[in-house]
């Protein structure tokens, strides 16, 4: 693919979009009405559509590609309405993706993800290029699943399949209708990550629908709270939702715990970190020694020559004479890195029952210092949700 | 007891009956699934036809044959035609309801995955539903082949002209149970019906390597 084409990413703009169904005669399950739908996704985001069930997401997301028909209003793709579009075309550009995947059970992996280039009229060669470049672009090695059929693999394996499939024909837009939904827990926080490693990536417009809060929040990085009978109820990064929710309905949806879930959106190389005195091994115990008693905070790190932390000295403990030893150091805290969530740091600063995490680079040298305290002051209410929000987006696990 | 002398006096007489036998059931299924292939297909778009469809079938499968016989000689005379009629008929209930249960039979996912992806109908309907509906397909064809192998014996009492091997069974029973020529007509045509089932199944395997491929290493 060149290199331009697989930089392509659409624009989606859903203009008082509208769908109502003949309320008597609908099953439970059958698709939700869509009450005056505005809202534009801006070019390589991921924009999570979530609700209870019945409140339109599926629907909203299947008239993008005319799956379903609006009953009033427009929806365009790069400024073109796609009600003028022939709708196979349409949805050859467009990915898809849904729940429970769809394989064709009678074709190998391969053949599957080469479905849309084959009806798109690809040479031969070129198809089988291209779904062995995406089988492993989404971690599954093609010579060794190309040639099985879809009921030889694992759930997890099957979806990662659905996914590839879908980006086979490097479509500008995505559509993901709760594509980890049907995966065990484990399983689809490790899709998760995943995902937003590839996207970061490849930075396609991606349109995708659940249920789940904690996945909109952690996958989105704009989030379209519904509400059922089809009203959008908040439209906002997911740091503004859990900080500020535009409503009772947004508040409760996102549950009483909106605090912690912001814990999991922060990554601690958004804290701003304390210093804290250090020493490396050898050097001068009365000088350390002294330094560590001119600051407010009892403790020493004790460093290896390299700059990596070994761990702690209690400043009582420090010699007044004589060179600093590996053997004066105390069980460590927490080693945490920039991209660990505050939710992650918390854990394991509560874990091993200690007020401050050791953060490093990725070389394991020494960076500051994470506190308890400058978690709080990070969540406190005055702090600005866009801020904390800065570099959310895109950045896995 | 056997009489071997007989048999032997008439090898070639089995081996043209075992043949038109063949001929007269490949003909009556070859035509049968042609028109409920198509009226499957019809039933399949249309949903509303297919209650009609299948009711006219099952009406057709309930006319006996003997009177079918003597009721199309006054139209189509001593003719194929009039063998193969019955035949015909009798295999459009099975294989007609056979080809829309496969048709159906194919997930709502998988159908809303082509959708998704761009498939015409008739893309959606070659490439997708009719190979997924396969096995219920071939199933069809060996009931309905099976069922029109043992017909076509009866075909006999249009005439001599036909009948295949089961010629031999109404010749023996009219030379007062000439249990040796009845024999030669019942057994190869058992192991017609047995063969050609196993053939059937035999192809299947081979058309539908997806549907024995059982989890080798299922790992996430």
């Amino acid at each position: 693919m060149p290199e331009q084409a697989a930089r392509r990413a659409a624009i989606v703009e859903y203009e008082h979009v509208s769908k109502s169904y003949a309320t008597a005669k609908l099953p439970r399950g059958a698709p939700g009405a869509v009450n005056d739908l505005s809202l534009t996704v801006p070019a390589g985001k991921i924009c999570v559509l979530v609700g209870p069930s019945g409140c339109g997401k599926t629907t909203s997301l299947k008239m993008v590609n005319r799956l379903i028909e609006p009953t009033s209003g427009r929806i365009l793709i790069d400024g073109a309405d796609v009600a003028g579009r022939d709708a196979t075309e349409l949805r050859r550009e467009i990915g898809y993706v849904i729940q429970q995947v769809g394989l064709f059970p009678h074709q190998t992996i391969g053949a599957n993800v080469a479905v849309v280039p084959r009806l798109l009229g690809w040479p031969a060669a070129r198809q089988r290029a291209r779904a062995e470049e995406l089988l492993s672009l989404v971690g599954l090695d093609p010579a060794l699943y190309r040639d099985r059929y879809p009921a030889q693999l694992s759930g997890g394996e099957r979806q990662r399949v659905g996914v590839a499939r879908a980006l086979a024909a490097d479509p500008p837009l995505m559509l993901m209708d709760e594509p980890f939904g049907a995966v065990d827990p484990i399983v689809r926080e490790r899709l998760q990550n995943e995902f937003l490693r590839l996207q970061a990536e490849l930075a396609k417009t991606i349109l995708f629908v659940t249920h789940d809060i904690d996945e909109a929040i952690k996958l989105g990085d704009l989030v379209a709270v519904m509400q059922v009978g089809g009203h959008l109820e908040q439209f906002a990064p997911p740091a503004q939702i859990l900080a500020a929710p535009a409503s009772e309905f947004v508040a409760d949806f996102v549950g009483a715990d909106r605090g912690l879930k912001r814990l999991s959106l922060t990554r601690v190389g958004e804290v701003a970190l304390q210093p804290v005195v250090t020493a490396r091994i050898g050097d001068s115990a009365g000088e350390a020694r002294a330094r560590t008693f001119a600051d407010p905070f009892p403790y020493l790190l004790l460093l290896d020559p390299s700059g990596r932390p070994i761990g702690w000295v209690n400043q009582r403990h420090i010699p007044g004479t004589g060179t600093l030893a590996p053997s004066l150091a105390t069980p460590m805290s927490p080693l945490l890195d920039r991209r660990t969530t505050l939710k992650d740091a918390l854990s394991m600063m509560l874990d091993a029952d200690v007020q401050t995490g050791i953060v490093v680079d990725r070389t394991g040298r020494l960076r500051g210092v994470l506190t308890v305290e400058a978690i709080a002051a990070a969540l406190r209410p005055s702090a600005d949700p866009d801020g904390i929000a800065g570099g959310t987006s895109g950045a896995g696990a | 007891m056997i009489d071997w002398g007989w048999l032997a006096g008439h090898l070639d007489a089995i081996a043209y009956r075992t043949a038109q036998h063949v001929y007269l059931a490949a003909l009556g299924v070859a035509i049968g699934f042609a028109i409920s292939f198509v009226l499957a297909l019809v039933a399949a778009r249309h949903r509303a036809l297919y209650p009609p469809i299948s009711a006219l079938a099952g009406i057709l499968y309930t006319i006996p044959s003997l009177a079918l016989f003597a009721a199309l000689i006054s139209i189509t005379g001593f003719s194929v035609v009039t063998a193969e009629v019955p035949l015909v008929m009798y295999t459009l209930v099975i294989l007609v309801r056979n080809i829309v249960a496969g048709l159906d039979g194919v997930p709502g996912e998988v159908l809303e995955a082509a959708d998704g992806m761009g498939h015409t109908r008739r893309q959606r309907l070659w490439r997708v539903e009719l190979p997924l509906a396969v096995p219920l397909i071939v199933a069809g064809l060996r009931l309905a082949t099976v069922s029109t192998i043992g017909l076509v014996t009866i075909t006999g009492t249009i005439s001599d002209a036909f009948g295949g091997l089961g010629y031999f069974i109404l010749d023996g029973y009219h030379r007062g149970n000439f249990l040796t020529e009845m024999y030669a007509g019942a057994l190869p045509s058992i192991l017609l019906a047995l063969g050609a089932d196993l053939l059937f199944v035999r192809a299947q395997r081979r058309v539908t390597p997806w549907a024995h491929a059982r989890a080798l290493e299922a790992t996430s």
